[in-house]
């Protein structure tokens, strides 16, 4: 196993994707040719596809197509404009007052949902097309939704922190929630800095003065729909639903209300549902391809050898965190972060705490790694759902994403060499 | 690189490598390679990179993959003989479970699934599975009454707690730390180093030691690849896999231990209550599955073994 | 034909869909007010997912939907690979999915909660795949 495998696997998938194949066949039959080199045939073909439908069995998914789907009610249903106008008026002229608006509503709702595409399909799905009306650049808003999603993934609760205890035998789960406070919200911020910087230099949301409109009838106008926000964020935290089930119901209220406000019929219905529902399937398909990609790689072995080769080097502390760093941001390029956390942990943890390094810290900064990754592409679960709802493509996305990944690898620098940023507050707490 | 000589199998499970679970078949692996002199392999996959429990049952029945490590609940849907394991208060202890699964019965159960292209070739010891709650003492079955209690996505499992008086409630494994922290769930239920493990006795305050059940882990092979082996390879590799369980469970009760030690250290409280009423709660539903013309005959048998 | 297909394959993706949210409303519902949770509706929606997730995709097809990486600009010859890859995936589809549903049909394996067949469950890949198939060939290489 090895060379051949990994040769097969690259060369197949950069001539499909160069060859304007679609991505989502592109990775499928690049894994097939993979596993065709390893496995018989028929136990292949038959792995893959069940690879492929058993990536979509997963109930954590299920939050994809309803936030999508409440997002496009949301929108035809005059939901999101109520909302936009609200924030339209407390930012006024800011400069680039959408696109914080964007990275906070993010970070609030991957904090309590725990889901980056959670995140993504709800926020993007609302604020693209808002954005686009302010002016703003489709890719740049799009770029913005996709960094700011991860951000959920650092700050508690998290469904990959508790991949990463379970995968390391048992970290605190307590411990790594408090310690990933500060570094996710420390990457919100830079995000934030960065939009600011952008939007001023491009005139974005300038134009947010001519139309700033008066508090107070923006908010009674809003009322219904902010009270939405409050029944899901609120339903979630209380324990009355899981963030999926919250999905659903997100979907419900929004129906009701863009009925109640008329600006959406029954006669409407099934057009607002297809399409949303093309949307989810599109990034079904990537993520479920993607999933069987993983398996392939894992097979032959892959993380293995890139592990070795990279860590043959060696070093002092400072050095090796650097090459796991350099490692993880190869990995996550072309792998999912649940996978890569499962197959790595049990790898780089050990060498880590050789260093001296604690597993808590060890946990925030992999994951921060990580967390790039799904954003860049050719494969990122997040970069595909904030691709999809902004109705982009992933070649234009990429220049406006530039800036946003060069705060997110600073942030990681300073996540990895300071530890006190993660390890502070569970201190505090006595974890 | 070519490996014409090695016979090599795929092993995958979902366990993390400090698991005494995934050592003891590390020592299976080395236990195989030394006696065969290297002419047998086992490749071991951990931490679900091959895919999870009842995925890769389906792929040892594809032939992608050799061996895996399921619970025994995982195999009701496969083989129905292995319903019997995981009913409540089957067993009468620990000396009298290891008894059955090593015996006749057991064998019978391994053997159960070769039609769906699945063979048990060992049990590997689970202990016992008892309830754990965020906030509630719990001393009689009356007092699970209107909690809502996680439980594995398995028709006898779900029966058997609501017999007992909780609500049970399906939850994914991995999503149950969240759902117990925010309240969708105030209890669950499993042997003591997943409880410890898993890191839920951070948000659960009691352990109560009823041990309702002891659904095994089984250790199964692919037909696909059994039936390519010859004699030698086969007993070669029935010694290494009876070397492994021997050790498993050795190294279990030491993982038991110390999970019961680390969560009361932790400040969970253990609870020791008296079994009977929990039994005598589900005695109804065991009576049906006495009743039935497959199961029955097990269950009469298991508790006539000595 | 190919509109003929595109009508009732987006009926029937709409149709999931919907089936989808009322399942997960009613878990909600199920437990939260009628305090008896369902032990059904999670298994329901997670293959419903799996249904929703391979014939959408196949309805994406249809509309040329997908995302490529269009780095090299559109020309016929692309476009052509684009159909053979699109072909090809749907032959996998096929050819995997069918010896999928044998399996599982011939095993006789059950789901654990709803007891449904789990070759009933994978009939979705083979079909979608069809679809794909379908698609490649009648869609217009505009
Ligand atoms: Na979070
Ligand atoms: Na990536």
């Amino acid at each position: 196993m090895g060379g051949l495998e990994i040769a097969v696997l690259a060369v197949a998938f950069v001539v499909l994707l160069l060859w304007g194949v679609p991505i989502s066949y592109a990775i499928a039959l690049a894994t097939l040719a993979t596993m065709l080199v390893s496995i018989p045939a028929m136990p292949a073909l038959t792995t893959e596809v069940q690879r492929i439908a058993t990536g979509l069995d997963s109930f954590a998914l299920l939050a994809v197509p309803f936030f999508i789907l409440a997002g496009h009610l949301m929108n035809h249903g005059g939901v999101a404009t109520r909302l936009i106008r609200l924030a339209r008026a407390v930012l006024g002229g800011l400069p680039g007052g959408l696109a914080h608006v964007n990275i906070l509503a993010s970070m609030l709702f991957g904090a309590v949902s725990g889901s980056s595409v959670a995140a993504a399909s709800a926020v993007g799905s609302v604020m693209t097309p808002e954005m686009s009306k302010d002016g703003y650049d489709r890719e740049f808003g799009a770029a913005v939704n996709v960094t700011a999603a991860t951000t959920g993934l650092l700050i508690p609760p998290s469904n990959v922190l508790i991949v990463y205890s379970l995968a390391s035998g048992g970290v605190s789960i307590a411990a790594l929630f408090m310690a990933g406070y500060l570094p996710g919200i420390l990457v919100g911020l830079m995000l934030m800095g960065v939009a600011a910087y952008k939007a001023k230099k491009l005139g974005y949301g300038a134009a947010g003065t001519a139309h700033r409109e008066p508090l107070g009838a923006a908010l009674i106008d809003a009322l219904p729909s902010l009270f939405m926000l409050f029944v899901v964020i609120g339903g979630i935290v209380a324990g009355i639903f899981t963030a999926t089930e919250a999905a659903a119901i997100a979907v419900v209220y929004a129906l009701v209300l863009a009925l109640v406000y008329r600006e959406v019929g029954w006669r409407d219905l099934p057009r607002i549902v297809l399409d949303a529902s093309e949307m989810t399937a599109v990034v079904l398909l990537l993520v479920a391809t993607s999933i069987g990609m993983s398996w392939i790689m894992a097979y032959v072995k892959l993380p293995a050898a890139v592990t070795g080769a990279l860590l043959a080097v060696g070093g002092n502390e400072i050095v090796v965190l650097l090459l796991i760093n350099v490692v993880l941001l190869m990995v996550g390029t072309f792998m999912d972060i649940t996978p890569a956390l499962l197959i790595f942990t049990p790898m780089f943890l050990p060498l880590a705490v050789e260093m001296g390094i604690d597993p808590v810290h060890f946990g925030i900064i992999m994951v921060l790694n990580l967390c790039i990754g799904i954003c860049t592409p050719p494969v990122g679960s997040v970069l595909f759902v904030g691709v999809g709802v902004a109705g982009t493509t992933i070649t234009r996305i990429v220049k406006p994403l530039l800036p946003f990944y060069a705060a997110m690898v600073i942030a990681l620098i300073l996540v990895t060499y300071w530890p006190a940023l993660s390890m502070w507050l569970p201190g505090l707490l006595g974890l | 690189g070519r490996t014409s000589d090695t016979t090599v199998i795929t092993l995958g499970h979902g366990l993390d490598p400090t698991h005494p679970v995934h050592q003891s078949m590390v020592f299976m692996a080395d236990t195989l390679a030394v006696i065969s002199e290297g002419a047998m392999r086992i490749d071991i996959y951990p931490s679900q990179q091959l895919g999870t429990e009842r995925q890769l049952l389906e792929l040892l029945q594809i032939g992608s993959v050799g061996i895996t490590k399921v619970s025994a609940a995982v195999m009701e849907g496969f083989a129905p003989e292995y319903r019997v394991l995981g009913l409540p208060y089957i067993f009468r202890d620990e000396a009298h479970r290891h008894r059955v699964l090593e015996g006749q019965i057991g064998e019978e159960i391994l053997l159960s699934s070769e039609r769906a292209l699945i063979r048990g070739l060992t049990f590997y010891d689970a202990g016992s599975r008892s309830f754990y709650t965020k906030s509630r003492r719990v001393e009689t079955p009356e007092d699970l009454e209107g909690l809502k209690v996680r439980t594995m996505e398995s028709a006898s499992q779900i029966r058997m707690v609501n017999a007992m008086g909780g609500s049970a409630t399906p939850i994914a494994w991995g999503e149950l730390y969240t759902a117990l922290q925010q309240g969708v769930v105030d209890a669950a239920e499993n042997n003591p180093p997943s409880f410890y493990l898993s890191r839920h006795y951070e948000v659960c305050q009691y352990y109560i030691l009823d041990e309702h059940s002891a659904v095994p882990d089984v250790l199964l092979v692919s037909t696909h690849v059994w039936n390519r082996l010859d004699v030698q390879q086969r007993a070669w590799l029935s010694e290494a896999v009876r070397a492994s369980a021997k050790v498993q469970k050795r190294l279990w009760r030491l993982a038991s231990d110390d999970a019961l030690a680390a969560v009361t250290e932790a400040g969970v409280e253990i609870l020791r209550p008296d079994k009977s009423p929990f039994e005598a709660a589900v005695s109804d539903i065991m009576a049906e599955y006495e009743a039935d013309p497959r199961l029955g005959p097990l269950i009469r048998g298991i508790r006539s073994a000595p | 034909m190919k509109a003929h297909v595109d009508i009732w394959l987006g009926r029937f993706v709409v149709l999931l869909m919907a089936v989808l949210v009322l399942d997960v409303v009613w878990q909600v519902l199920s437990r939260f007010i009628l305090r008896d949770p369902s032990t059904v509706t999670e298994e329901l929606a997670r293959y419903l997912l799996i249904w929703l997730g391979l014939f959408g995709a196949a309805y994406a097809a249809g509309q040329g939907s997908h995302l490529s990486v269009d780095l090299l600009g559109s020309t016929e010859s692309r476009r052509r690979a684009s159909r053979v890859a699109e072909a090809a995936f749907g032959l996998l589809l096929i050819i995997g999915g069918v010896r999928l549903v044998y399996l599982q049909l011939v095993l006789g394996q059950s789901s654990a909660a709803l007891g449904l067949p789990l070759g009933v469950v994978y009939l979705a890949v083979p079909a979608s795949g069809l679809l794909f198939l379908f698609y490649a060939i009648t869609r217009r290489a505009d």
